[in-house]
């Protein structure tokens, strides 16, 4: 129970926010789902992957075609654009039932992420090309989501339902599988755990997850354009899922938190954003490898996670 | 003919890949790390050069040793100051410290660049060879000849001097050649050096030849890592070999198919070989049966 008490708690921010401050906030939501997507991956499977902005990316055009093409509404595109990111999760991630792994797999998942950015410019038909695609109003269930306080409490069940059920899943068979195998693979594949398999497996939760955040990415954006789905987005991925805490998801939420303000204030300085970014990885890489989840372990025991090393 | 035109300007392209991937390797063969960010210091070599030639004046030929010296020390400073000091902790944090650098190098550059996307004024102002009916530019005359310099160079010194048997002593086993005597950690350094020096050729090779931007490190890096794949990995032979067919076969699906399709062939390279024959055309396995 004691998990529900930061939403409820957050529910209370449409009374103190404005407008501005209340887009973020939505866009701070969005990037918890991107960020304990990846982690579960590049934290708790301890998979390098840079496949993540790919998923996001998918996501985002699965729920934006299908609102300007097909006229669904926002309700209806949530599942199919998680469904569109694990499918990317599983093509991206397939080679590991061959036997691929660490570096190589990582450097299929570059490949393909950048192929699927390519494919975002110049199907332009479907997605509009570099101009991109704009996303038609949203409602939910016939609830206009037309005010950021309207859409903060769509994304903000969501965003909780997915949290919790991720938590679910790392105490599943299912969750230790994938921390097993990021510990130690030969022991875990010892045990008769097929390792190729969770790790597809982990990639194709991650996608689920991630795509889902890039639908909701399109409907608070408004306009979903292959730029945004960049190199540049992915640094910004890597470094709230360091920064939170590699391998836990209470870093995750935090991660999102700290950073999703922090590329406002970069966008009249161009580099600022990559040095950044970078030097931010850097230093946490140096100083403080598990991240602000570990401080706030220390600091606070009640939010020590089981599956989760502070050390 | 016009398949054997688009060959010989693959080639010339392809050899820079070739150097690309080589320069990786070294760094991967020494140190098990494998850079995520040595496309930066590729574009970074390039922009040095630009600096020099452009904004101060000096000649290519010295902006050029310059511009590798300066990598060089880069190169050793990034493996003693971030790499070797996060050595303790789980490998995924290599990866994310080069990608971090690379990051930092392509913002640096930015910076410096701003948004717009520079030509270098021509360095060889010499006339095209004709062979026949094929024309081969002065350019891609200077790309092979100094690729084929360093190549011969490098693989001289690591199979055949004192110094290669003990970098190829390191790249065997770190700690048998730490028992014999070997400092291994001022090795490390120095292969890092070597890796970024060499990348940086490259970046200079290529930088009178095409547009400079930024973003060319990360263009780099995949092409770089396709031909790594395609030679299979950690097999400098491989290397070289890989970088020349990905320059060839970009030019003849780009002449044939479309354009378009230049810029994926580098990720279609990565994706068919991993998924098809994961060891590449010449590599050890990496494929591990678990």
């Amino acid at each position: 129970m004691r998990f529900f008490l930061i939403p409820l708690a957050a529910a209370a921010i449409p009374l103190v926010a404005n407008p501005y401050t209340q887009f973020m906030v939505n866009l701070m939501l969005v990037y918890i789902l991107v960020a304990v997507g990846f982690n579960l991956v590049l934290g708790n499977l301890g998979q390098l992957a840079f496949a993540n902005t790919a998923l996001f990316g998918i996501g985002a055009y699965t729920g934006a075609m299908l609102m300007a093409h097909a006229g669904w509404p926002f309700w209806l595109v949530i599942v199919p654009a998680g469904v569109a990111g694990a499918a990317a999760g599983f093509l991206a991630s397939v080679t590991a039932l061959r036997g691929i792994r660490v570096y190589y797999l990582a450097i299929v998942t570059l490949a393909f992420g950048e192929l699927l950015r390519w494919s975002y410019i110049h199907g332009e038909r479907a997605t509009g090309g570099t101009d991109g695609l704009a996303v038609p109003r949203a409602d939910f269930f016939g609830l206009a989501l037309d005010s950021e306080t309207a859409r903060f409490y769509v994304f903000l069940v969501i965003v909780t339902v997915l949290v919790k059920a991720l938590h679910n899943l790392l105490r599943s068979k299912i969750g230790r599988a994938i921390v097993a195998i990021r510990d130690n693979e030969l022991a875990t594949a010892s045990l008769a755990i097929p390792t190729g398999r969770y790790i597809v497996l982990a990639f194709v939760l991650s996608g689920f997850v991630v795509g889902i955040a890039g639908s909701l990415f399109a409907v608070l954006i408004g306009r979903v354009i292959p730029e945004s789905f960049g190199l540049i987005e992915l640094i910004l991925h890597f470094a709230m899922v360091l920064v939170g805490g590699l391998g836990s998801l209470f870093g995750g939420v935090l991660g999102a938190v700290a950073l999703t303000a922090l590329p406002e204030f970069f966008r009249g300085f161009p580099g600022m954003y990559e040095m950044f970014f970078g030097g931010l990885l850097i230093v946490f890489l140096l100083v403080q490898p598990r991240g602000l989840a570990a401080l706030a372990a220390r600091w606070f025991p009640a939010l020590r996670e089981r599956y989760y090393r502070e050390r | 003919m016009f398949a054997l035109q688009l060959a010989l300007s693959g080639l010339a392209q392809g050899a820079i890949y070739a150097l690309v991937a080589l320069s990786m390797c070294v760094v991967n063969r020494a140190t098990t790390v494998v850079n995520f960010g040595h496309g930066d210091l590729v574009m970074a070599g390039a922009f040095v050069v630009y600096l020099f030639v452009v904004l101060a004046g000096l000649p290519f030929v010295a902006s050029a040793i310059l511009a590798v010296a300066l990598l060089f020390i880069l190169g050793v400073l990034i493996e003693l100051g971030l790499i070797e000091r996060i050595k303790a902790g789980p490998h995924i944090g290599f990866a994310l410290m080069c990608i971090a650098f690379g990051y930092v190098l392509r913002g640096i550059a930015r910076a410096v660049w701003g948004r717009e996307v520079l030509p270098m004024p021509t360095v060889f102002n010499l006339p095209p060879v004709f062979l026949g009916e094929l024309v081969i530019t002065a350019d891609a005359l200077v790309i092979f000849a100094a690729v084929g310099v360093l190549l011969i160079a490098f693989f001289l010194l690591f199979y055949r001097s004192s110094a290669g048997r003990v970098m190829q002593a390191l790249c065997q086993s770190e700690r048998g050649a730490a028992l014999v005597g070997i400092n291994v950690r001022a090795f490390h350094g120095v292969m890092w050096g070597v890796g970024a020096a060499l990348g940086a050729v490259g970046g200079v090779l290529v930088a009178p030849i095409t547009l400079l931007h930024p973003g060319l490190g990360a263009s780099f890096l995949i092409k770089g890592f396709a031909a790594m794949t395609l030679g299979g990995f950690g097999s400098f032979g491989g290397a070289v070999v890989g970088g020349l067919v990905l320059g060839v076969a970009e030019q003849l699906v780009g002449g044939y198919v479309s354009t378009k399709l230049i810029d994926i062939t580098a990720y279609l390279v990565i994706i068919l070989v991993l998924a098809l024959r994961p060891n590449g055309l010449f590599g050890r396995a990496i494929a591990e049966k678990v």
